[in-house]
This record gives C-alpha cells, structure tokens and sequence, in this order.
C-alpha cells in the first residue's frame, strides 16, 4: 500500500491552502479532490477578504500565496459597499463601504472556478516539489486506523495510508459523518445560499456601477426581496459577470418554505437590480416553415454563428484588454473598425435576418449551496483523532449582519492545520493531545474564532454611524433603548461587553430577526426611499432551462437514498431543493431525477455522498 | 527536440486526423445544404482524441515516448497541437504534399505507414494507436490498412490494454458486438507490435495515488508543450518521407467519389402535429407513417 | 474472353456455426446482384461465400440455400475465433487462388475477384480493410445500396481527362452519418499511362439490416470446397485469452426503433409495462425508460421489475443517447435530461394525455389520450399494415 505523510480531503480554498502551506514547510502532502478538476464543484458568494486585525493575526491569502498579488486571478477589488433597503419600488440606500474595509487589507469579488484552479495550480506546482500533489477525480469513501496506520479508501483508486489527515471537505463533510467527529448541521446551523451568474460586458459594468477598471461595487438587499425569510439578498460585480444572489437562514426557509430560484427570482424582479443587471441581448426570430429544410437548417446555423460572432465581438469591444488584443493581432486597425464591423454585423442580423436586439439580461450559470453558521456550529475542537477539521467542514462561517465570510476563514485554518500537522510530522507524533490540540489552540487565537464568539463594538459604531441618517421614530420603536445605549461611546462599550458576557445566542434571536432583515427595511423605503422605475421587464429562465444550463457528468450509482419519505422535512424538500430533485408520489417523497448541484440541503434525512469521481455538477464559474 | 522523460522501454504512436466541428454556432453550411469547410472550425477529431488518451495511459503508467502523426494540410498543424495537449507528444509529425490530395484510405495508409517508420529511434515503434473512425470521412479504414502495411497485428476495438515489458508482450481487452447475437468481451495477447485501434467507450484509468500524481506531472507538461508546439514539430512531404508518388493521393487511389446527393435532416426542435388518441382514422395514418420511417433503409 | 477478375466472393460471419444475420443478407444481395449481371453481360460469374472457422461443414451447406453458388471453406482449430491477422491472410489466399476458382468455374485465368462483399460490424469493417490493403485494391465501408452499371468516367488522375467506359463497374452508395450526403463510391483501374494500375476486387463493406436474405432454398446445389490454410508460425502468437459473453440484454444500437415509457405507467403498472413490450415487440423495437423508472418507484412483479426496470434501459443524460430511426414515448412528459438522449431521433411520437407536457415541443407526432387507450389502438392499426418487403427485379 501506498503511502504518504500527509492527505488532505477537499480541494476547496481551505484544502488548497493547507496544501500549499505545508509545501512551503517543506512537507509532502496529497489532496484528494472529487471533482474533475479543483474548483469545478465549488461556489461562492462571493468576496475574498484579506484582514489586518487589532488584536492577533490573521494568515491571509497573500501570505500563503507570494504570487497572488501580481497574479490577481480574482474579478475586482471591492470599493463600495452598499446596503439597500427595498419595498416595491421604492429604496433606501446606506452606505456601508466603511464596514466593508473595517480592518481589511482588501476584498477582491471572486468566482471559485478560477480562483480555486489558480490555488489548485500553485499549490500541486509546490507539492510535487515535495513528492505531492493533488490528486482529483476520486472520492473518499472511508476511513479506518488499523494497527496505528490511518487506511483511506476511495471509490477509484487503490487505498493508501497516511499519518495526519486534514478535513477539508465543506459543510458536507463525509469525513465529519463517517468518523462520528460530529453531528450533521441542522437547520438552524446554517444559511442555504443561492445564486446566478449574469453576463454583462466589462465596461458596460463599470459605466452601470460608476466604478473604474480595477474597481468593484458590492450591493446587498434587505426589505421585501427576502419574501420574509431572514438573510438577503447580493449582488457583487465580477470583471464582465455579475453575481445576483441570496443567502436565507435555513430554519427561517424550513418554517416557511420558498424554492431557492423563486427567491433568487424576487431580486432579480426588483426594479434596481433589474437595472443593474440589464444589457442588449440578440433574440432570433422564428424562421419561416414554409422554406425548404436544407435552407430553413442553413438559416438556422447562419444566425447562430452570426450571434455568437456579435456577442464574441461586442465583449472584446466593451473589454480594454481584448480590444487592445484584436488590434494587436492586426485584425482591427482600431477601436473605430472594431465598432464599424460590430454594427455590420449587428445590421446583417436586423435586416437579413429579422433579428431582434432587445433589453434584457442573460444568465450564465445557476446554483447553491449550504453555508454553515459559525456562531452556531463552529466545532469547539475541530479535530478527531489524527484528523484535523477546517473551514466550512469545521462549521467555521462567519455571519455578522451584512458580513459573510468563509473563504478567507478557511485559508487561515488551513494554513494552521498545516502548520500543527508539520510540528506533528517533525516529532512523529500525531496523537490528540500534540497535534489535535495544538491546532485547537492556534484556531481559538483566530481573530476570525473571537468574531464567531463575540461582539465587536468597533464593528457595531459603523452601522450605528451608517445608520445616522434613518428616522429615528422607525428604529426608535423596536430598537430605541439599545440604540440610545449604543450611541454613546462608553456606554457601548460596556453594553457590549455585558452582551459578550450574556452571550451571542441569547442575543441573536434578537438580531437575526424578521424585524431587522424584513419589516425594518420596508418600513425604511417605504418611508424614506426613493423610487426606481425598470425600464424592461426581465425575461427569467425557469428553473428547467437554469438546470439545462449546467454541466453534469452524471453518474449511473445513485448518491442520494431518501431514509424517510413520509417526514415532515421531507417534504419542505420537495421545495427546498434548488434543482427539483423531490417530488411527491402518492404520500411518499421521492429522488425524481439526480441534477443535484450538491448543496447538501437535504443531507439531515437522506443518506446523502459526495457522487463519485469526477461524477456530478461541474460549474464554469462557481 | 529530444524530450527528458523517455525510457527506451516502450514507444508509441498515435495516428490523428483534423475534422470538423459539427456544434452548432461552430458549424456552417452552403445554400445546398452541404458542410462549407472553409467557414466551419476545425477541431481535433473526437476519436483521435480517444486514441491520445489511450497513448497517454501508455506514457503514465510505462513511461513510454509518445509520437503523434497526421496526414493533412497545413492547418492540420492544430490537431497535432491538440493532441499533444492530450498525451504530451515528445514528436509530431505532419505528412504534408500537395500530391496527398484526394487520397482514399489505401493512399493514405501508404503515406501514414512511411511516417511512422520516421519516428526517432529508427521508426521502432511498438504500439500505433488510432482513433475507431473519423467523424467526417467515417469509413474506419485507415487504421487497419496502415497497419496491414507495417506489418503490425491490429487488435481493434480495444477497451482496455497493458504492456508486460519484459516478455514484450501486450495484453487487452476488446468489445465485439455481434449483430443479433450478443456483445463479447475477447481479451487477447499479442507480441509487439501492434496496432491498436481504440474503441469509443475507452476510458483511460489510473488506479493509484502514484500513478494520478504522474497523470498530473505529465499534463502539466503537456500543457507547456502544446504551447510551444512548433519546436516537436517535424513536416515531411513525399521525398522525405521516401514513398513512391505513385502510391499517394488520387494516383495511388482505388476509390473515387463518383456522386454526391444530399439528405437533409432536420436535427431542430420540433413542432408536433396533434391527434386524438381515440381516433382510428388518425392512428392509421400513424401507424403508416411509422413503417414508412422504419422502411427507410430498406430496399422496397 | 475470360477475365483475370471473376465471381463475387462474400465473406461470411458466424459464431459457431450460426450465421451472423448480416452474412443472409450479403448473399440476398450478392445473388440479387450476380442474377442481373448474368442476364444483362450473358455470363456465368459465381456469388462465393468464403467461410473461416471450425466444424463449419454445416454452414456450408446452408449458405448455398441461401444464395451462393459455391462456398469456400477453411476450417481449423486456429480459425475457431476471429484473429484479424491470421484470418486476413487466409482469405488473402483464398482470394488469389486461381486452383480453388478452378474447382467451381472454368477459368484458367483467374487472378482475384471481380466484386467482395464484407459485412459492415466490429469484425467485418476491420476485416474488409485489411483484406484490401493485402489485395491492393478499393473499399467502399457502411454500404446500403449497390448498382452495377457501365460508366462512362471522366476524371482528371484515373482516365486523364479522357472519357472512358468502365464496364460492370460495381456502384457503392454509402450514406455521410453527419447526416447530409450519400455519397456514391467507385473503385476504378487506373486508365491513365503514368500510373496504370488495376485494382480489382471492387469491395465494400455492407450496412446489417439493410438488405434481406432470399427464401433459402433447399433444392439448391454448389460446389464446396475445402482450403488448407497455410499459418504464420508468428501469427499464431496472437492469443486469445478468454471470452466473455456480455450479457446486454439492451441493445438500443441494432434497433431502428425504441419505445420508452415513464411515470405515465403509474396506473397499473405491471399491465403497462406489458402492454408497451408488446408494442415494442410489434415494431422490433428495444424498450427504454425515463430515469425514474429506474428507480423503482412502482410495484410490479420480480420479472419485470428485473427486465425492465434497469438502469441499462435509461435513456438520457443519465443513461443512454439514441438516436433510432423511429422513438416512441409513452407516459413520458418529457424532463430536460430525457429529451437530451433521444432528442436526435429521426421520427417521435409521443403518446401522453397531458397536452401541456414538454414532450409535446419535442416530439413529431403527440398522440393525446392515455396509453392503455392507445396502445390497443395502435398496435390494431400497426399489425393490419405490416409490410411486405418486395425485391427489385
């Protein structure tokens, strides 16, 4: 049997991080991806923060990574933050870049195909350095210690043994389930994310957000859009997509139960976001039956490729860098020609062709995911056994009113898994009390576990600050005491030192409300918004033509087995789940179909895998 | 350029063809209905990609030096790159003349056959992949009969194969589908060389952690390879190659295309007549239409 | 005159004896073929099966039922399984025997033959072609019609430019699989000085299921004849190690027709299951299902459950891709991942009572009403118009 010092489970940002950490101390390790490749199965918000706190240290992206800041294989760097409040058409802006930078190096928007791919490519480069590597397409079955030796067995390849172990795997995790290391995350553990990629060409997007080239904007969405749930809605700009998406407490979904695109549809429907997101789409027109096929099927394919030739040149025409490209390849002359032969063609479409150019937004990609609530199911020691337990499998996300972080959380932990697991390797000991617990303490000294355990009353200043001009009579109401208290400078500070003492779940409920994510808001545009008109009306694709969208390698063995078909959870999974897996036949819940995006929503009562090997969704953009 | 990864102990080569990409929005057709090639994108051929993976397996499991060779024009330049992406090629070759034009399979596994005898090494090759058919020309030929001329045994349909090197033997498993029979798996061994003609349901498959890390290795430096693929690049015309033009191209082919008609099948979305399942009339008319569709193919 | 180019030889395949049904159907054709060039040329050339294997004496006999005015036959241990290396050269040898011509026609000059037929399968395709690189000569793959005519050929290499006549030339049409051309083949001598060549035998490889088989004919008499073959002592290397029959009750490939049935069978589903068997049965078509169905989400009897509930019949992403002549689709409404794997079907029909159902976008003929109206209804009209399937004279 094969073996090696190290594996890590999951390709993901925390995985890949370890990875590369431990190449960088000169130790061999492995990783073991399901995914065809590292990055096709991960999706995020999503924002990717570097931080400088007051108090300790975080490790942060740039220092795992020397090439990531001339590299930037990320979207743009976030430099406004805004929070809306909606009703209807009407809505309050705050602005709320100052949290946003509250001790931050930077925060870059990110799609996790091409971000993990690039941590995937330096981290395998360092480890086979080191007689690593990453190895994807296999998937981990089980797990077993024989005779001190730690066998790992997978779906694809011979097992192997490995002396220390990281638990990278996601809030999934098959590693947590199958060792007992702990429980499956219920409901009110975590948030179901959902999202859609939308297309929009790069300059178009800096016009729209008022940003420059290397500049983002970050909007998120409270009010109405949530269709009561308690969470809200976002939408992040990418260098030529947008990412429009929305994340809900899982129990406030499971009390009420909304499909995932139906509230993802809600913002979408919004007359500000439907005006963010909208753009100039190319829509064919039906060609005449009357025709002989050969030329009706000529047609066809001569404006498909017609349209596809306008959409290829109107994003290099709207994108510095590919007009720069096309003019240096000397097809073009210049920006003018480029601009001449795209109204040609525009025209050839229109006249010859009746084509129509309408407003309207294009989605690229759909999908989900589980998102796992730090404050309420961060493991208190995030090891078993020689097994080590990072990021969103160790329950570390962090949700603190509009700040949602995980991937920058998982790159920390990893990198401090990696270091324990080097120490462990140096003394050959990979017992609980040396490495498990050494990692246990260095992950109780991250900044990112205090934010999971406590208020920051600096953090807290800014949204008050933000919150300076709201009407007092509507927050006076509900919050009046705690905000008078709260205002005041020394008065804050023990207020909240107090509320530490009490403790983040007796608070929370206060918080995390309806109140402060769904009638607070309505009330704000309600009264003291402004109106938005929509000039069009957006065209969204059902849930069948997102699913179609999606890449999948499907699988012949079935990943998923319904355990109780009659059950009350069940059912809400009938709704819940983000690509219609369920249906119900009779009184019995049942698997209709397997596009599962492998969000996990309905892991509590399903026996639920990972599918095998390069099996699954594959996501272009993440 | 001589690569730093070969072991004497295994050599292969595989045998591509440049096709068209029949997607649509890559596609493009005439006013006849018949496939304009100077507008379609050309891509490397799906079961020439097949047979790349197979050589590949051949190169991270033995360490074997791979060679990729195709006849065709010179853009065809861009299937050799292609596959060396694939199976991180240490040499390409392309077989190109002017007198290859109009070759049939005959000529061109006259041509094929000679390129392969110029692999580094003398031309000792011990196994030729190739893909089943080409997706354009589709007759399935040029692999047997190039092997048929390097005296090679040829194995095809090959779904899984292994190398013993030492006995220099190989062994592989094929898929055989008898009509109105069943399917059979053969598995059969044979001396080097060989010519092995992949079957489309190959799937190349390492089973070990040492053996994924290699895969990993050598696609990363296939990947920069294939970016700097002119310098593996050998062309080599009738003289270098040393064939008869006789032999080549429309002189050295038996067969000729004759005529051309076109059927056009319309592959759209389709908008479906009605009818009521309860009237006979009208499942008559069904039922006829459904014969005459089967009775297609037959001579009536 | 006698020509150095004579007969049609067609290469028979069998699995011990069992003719493959494309060999029947080769000689249908071939003596089709032979009985009109006779008549029209006043010649006496002979449709010749050549058979390879191992106690295939029988065979023999059979294959002059069904057409063939002689059959060679060589048969040996070693040529029990087909190994292409050693099997293309004993025909090879065949073909080029001027002795073992002698022994069914008059000839004394006889070099190969004049026409070979192959059939087009994972053994004949590779067969044909390298049988043809060792007699140097044209071959046409995936045939489904012949003509032979006398042309008179133009072209620029093979006559110069000059037109000349080429007689008893053997016309091979094959349909392009992209799906737009049908493409007709000659294999020609070279009529041009700088590069005189014959190529002869003419040979294709033939589409199974296109042509028929005649009626065999039990009063009919031929010449058999005994080949020993000489081997390779090299060849024989070539091992073959085991044989493993792969039980694939689901063939979707050999069949021109598939039915598939979904969820719509939820009524009674046992009774359904049979009644779209039957219907597949009427047609010669193979069964699929939606993915589902797989699933087992309906209670039927062991021997359904097991035939046809399996996850080797789904059609679709999940599953397989078909494209068959004719898709029939019961009770099947039509989700995303099914469309995808018969979508390139030449003809659809759905049957399904739900007029709103996505299949309907995609099918041909949407045929409204409740399968176990239909079906009944359909397979009354489907057996009173079976064809009969006439030969061209």
């Amino acid at each position: 049997m094969e073996h090696y010092d190290v594996a890590i489970i999951g390709g993901g940002s925390a995985g890949l991080a370890a990875l590369k950490q431990l190449s960088n101390l000169n130790k061999q390790a492995i990783l073991i991806e399901a995914g065809k490749k590292a990055g096709s199965k991960n999706i995020s918000g999503g924002i990717l923060y570097s931080k400088k706190p007051k108090h300790g240290k975080t490790f942060n992206v740039e220092d795992v990574y020397p090439e990531f800041l001339q590299d930037t294989p990320v979207e743009r760097r976030i430099t406004q933050y805004m929070l809306h409040a909606t009703s209807r058409d009407k809505v309050f802006t705050m602005n709320l870049t100052a949290a946003h930078e509250y001790q931050a190096n930077f925060g870059y928007s990110v799609l996790l195909n091409k971000l993990n791919g690039w941590f995937a490519k330096q981290a395998s480069e360092s480890a086979e350095r080191q007689g690593g590597g990453i190895v994807s397409g296999v998937h981990v079955r089980s797990l077993n210690w024989q005779n001190e030796k730690t066998v790992i067995e997978t779906d694809e390849i011979e097992p192997f043994e490995a002396k220390a172990v990281i638990a990278a795997d996601g809030v999934n995790s098959e590693l947590a389930e199958m060792t007992g290391a702990r429980a499956k995350f219920t409901p009110e553990q975590l948030y179901q994310g959902v999202k859609v990629i939308v297309k929009l060409p790069e300059e178009i997007i800096e016009q729209r957000f008022g940003i420059g080239p290397n500049e983002g904007a970050a909007h998120l969405f409270a009010g109405d859009v949530t269709l009561n749930h308690i969470g809200g809605g976002f939408l992040y700009t990418n260098l030529d997509t947008l990412s429009v998406g929305a994340v809900y407490h899982y129990d406030s979904l499971m009390e009420r139960p909304s499909e995932p695109y139906t509230l993802v549809n809600a913002l979408i429907k919004n007359p500000l976001v439907a005006e963010f997101i909208k753009d100039q789409v190319a829509v064919k027109e039906e060609i005449d039956k009357n025709l002989p096929k050969e030329e009706q099927l000529r047609t066809r394919f001569a404006v498909s490729k017609l349209i596809k030739t306008w959409n290829e040149l109107r994003d290099s025409y709207h994108s510095r860098a590919e007009r720069k490209k096309l003019i240096e390849s000397g097809k073009y002359k210049s920006e003018e020609e480029i601009r001449a032969r795209l109204d040609y063609v525009q025209n050839e479409l229109a006249t010859k062709y009746y084509t129509k150019f309408v407003t309207d937004y294009v989605e690229l990609e759909y999908g989900a995911k589980l998102v796992p609530d730090g404050k309420r199911c961060a493991m208190k020691k995030p090891y078993y056994k020689n097994i080590l337990f990072v990021g969103d499998a160790a329950g570390r996300g962090i949700f603190i009113g509009p700040r949602i972080e995980g991937l920058n959380v998982g790159i920390d932990d990893g990198v401090r898994a990696a270091n324990a697991v080097a120490r462990a390797i140096d003394r050959n000991n990979f017992s609980t009390q040396y490495m498990g617990e050494s990692y246990s303490q260095s992950i109780e000294e991250s900044p990112y576990t205090r934010d999971m355990k406590e208020i920051d009353k600096d953090y807290l200043k800014i949204f008050l600050d933000a919150a300076k001009d709201v009407p007092k009579d509507i927050i006076g109401q509900r919050y009046g005491m705690v905000f008078r208290l709260m205002s005041s400078g020394t008065l804050r500070g023990l207020a909240v030192g107090f509320a530490n003492i009490l403790g983040y779940d007796k608070l929370l409920p206060l918080v995390e409300s309806e109140d402060t994510y769904v009638q607070v808001p309505i009330e704000l545009a309600e009264k003291t918004g402004r109106q938005v008109q929509a000039t069009y009306e957006p065209t969204i694709p059902t849930i069948a033509q997102r699913i179609a969208q999606l890449k999948y390698d499907d699988d012949r063995v079935s990943h998923i087995k319904v355990l109780n078909p009659k059950s009350e959870f069940m059912k809400k999974m009938v709704t819940l789940c983000p690509t219609l897996c369920y249906s119900m036949e009779g009184g019995d819940v049942t698997l209709q179909h397997e596009a599962c995006i492998e969000c996990g929503s309905c892991a509590k009562e399903t026996e639920w895998r990972h599918p095998r090997g390069e099996k699954g969704v594959i996501y272009q953009y993440g | 350029m001589t690569s730093t990864t070969t072991t004497k102990d295994l050599n292969v080569a595989v045998i591509v063809k440049l096709e068209p990409d029949f997607s649509e929005g890559n596609v493009s057709y005439n006013a006849d209905g018949t496939l304009n090639r100077a507008e379609t994108k050309s891509i490397l051929g799906p079961h020439s990609a097949i047979a790349a993976n197979a050589a590949f397996y051949a190169k991270v499991k033995y360490g074997a030096r791979v060679a990729v060779g195709t006849m065709g024009p010179p853009i065809a330049e861009s299937a050799l790159q292609q596959a060396q992406l694939l199976c991180d090629a240490d040499e390409l070759h392309l077989y190109s003349d002017r007198l290859f034009a109009g070759a049939d399979t005959l000529a061109t596994a006259e041509v094929l056959k000679a390129g392969v005898s110029k692999v580094e090494g003398d031309g000792k090759v011990d196994i030729v992949f190739s893909g089943h058919r080409a997706s354009d020309g589709e007759t399935g030929q040029t692999g047997p009969q190039t092997a048929w001329k390097l005296g090679y045994t040829f194995l095809g349909h090959v779904i899984d194969y292994n190398v013993d090197l030492q006995s220099r033997f190989v062994r592989a498993k094929r898929l055989i589908s008898l009509q109105g029979f069943y399917d059979i798996i053969e598995e059969v061994e044979a001396p080097l060389p060989v010519f092995i003609s992949i079957d489309p349901s190959y799937k190349a498959f390492f089973n070990s952690v040492s053996q994924r890390l290699a895969f990993e290795k050598y696609q990363k430096e296939a990947r920069s390879r294939a970016e700097n693929y002119k310098q593996f690049l050998k062309v080599l015309n009738t003289q270098q190659l040393g064939i008869d033009p006789k032999l080549v191209g429309l002189p050295g082919s038996p067969t000729i295309v004759y005529k051309v008609e076109r059927i056009p099948k319309a592959k759209a979305s389709r908008k479906s007549e009605v009818i009521d399942g309860a009237n006979r009339d009208q499942l008559t008319r069904v039922a006829a239409n459904m014969y005459e569709v089967l009775g297609g193919m037959v001579i009536k | 005159m006698m020509s150095k180019y004579q007969h049609l030889y067609v290469v028979i395949e069998h699995e011990d004896g069992v003719p493959v049904p494309v060999s029947l159907e080769m000689l249908g054709e071939a003596r089709r073929l032979m009985d009109g060039f006779n008549k029209r040329y006043s010649s006496d050339e002979k449709v010749v099966a050549v058979v390879l294997g191992h106690n295939v004496r029988k065979l023999c006999e059979e294959l002059i039922f069904y057409g063939a005015d002689a059959v060679i036959y060589a048969d040996n241990p070693e040529l029990r399984y087909r190994r292409n290396l050693i099997d293309t050269k004993v025909i090879s040898q065949i073909a080029r025997s001027r002795e073992v011509a002698a022994k069914f026609s008059d000839t004394s000059e006889f070099v190969k033959p004049r026409y070979m037929f192959f059939g087009a399968d994972s053994i004949g395709r590779h067969l044909s072609s390298t049988v043809l690189a060792e007699l140097e000569s044209g071959l046409a793959s995936d045939i489904n019609k012949l003509v032979i005519e006398d042309l008179e050929i133009k072209h620029e290499h093979k006559t110069k430019g000059q037109a000349m006549k080429y007689e008893k030339t053997l016309e091979m049409y094959r349909p392009d699989f992209s799906g737009f051309l049908w493409t007709t083949i000659l294999c020609l001598d070279n009529r041009n000085p700088a590069i005189e060549r014959e190529y002869h035998p003419q040979a294709c490889s033939i589409i199974p299921g296109v042509f028929a088989p005649i009626e065999p004919d039990t009063s009919r008499r031929g010449a058999i004849v005994d080949y020993v073959p000489e081997f390779d002592e090299r060849d024989l290397k070539v091992r073959i190690l085991d044989r493993k029959i792969v039980k694939s009750a689901v063939d979707f490939d050999s069949h021109k027709a598939v039915v598939s049935f979904g969820k719509g069978i939820k009524d009674s589903p046992e009774q359904n299951i049979k009644q779209v068997a039957e219907l597949a049965k009427e047609i010669e078509a193979e069964v699929g299902i939606s993915l589902p169905i797989s699933k087992k989400p309906f209670p039927v009897s062991e021997g359904i459950n097991s035939t046809y509930m399996i996850p080797d019949r789904v059609i679709g992403t999940s599953g397989r891709k078909v494209a068959p002549l004719l898709y029939i689709a019961v009770g099947i409404s039509g989700a995303m991942q099914h469309i995808a794997g018969m979508k390139e079907s030449g003809f659809i029909v759905a049957i399904n009572p739900d007029e709103n159902s996505p299949i309907k976008d995609e099918c041909d003929i949407f045929i409204r009403g409740r399968m176990e109206d239909v079906i009944p209804l359909l397979l009354e009209q489907l057996r009173k118009q079976r064809p009969i399937i006439e030969v061209k004279k």
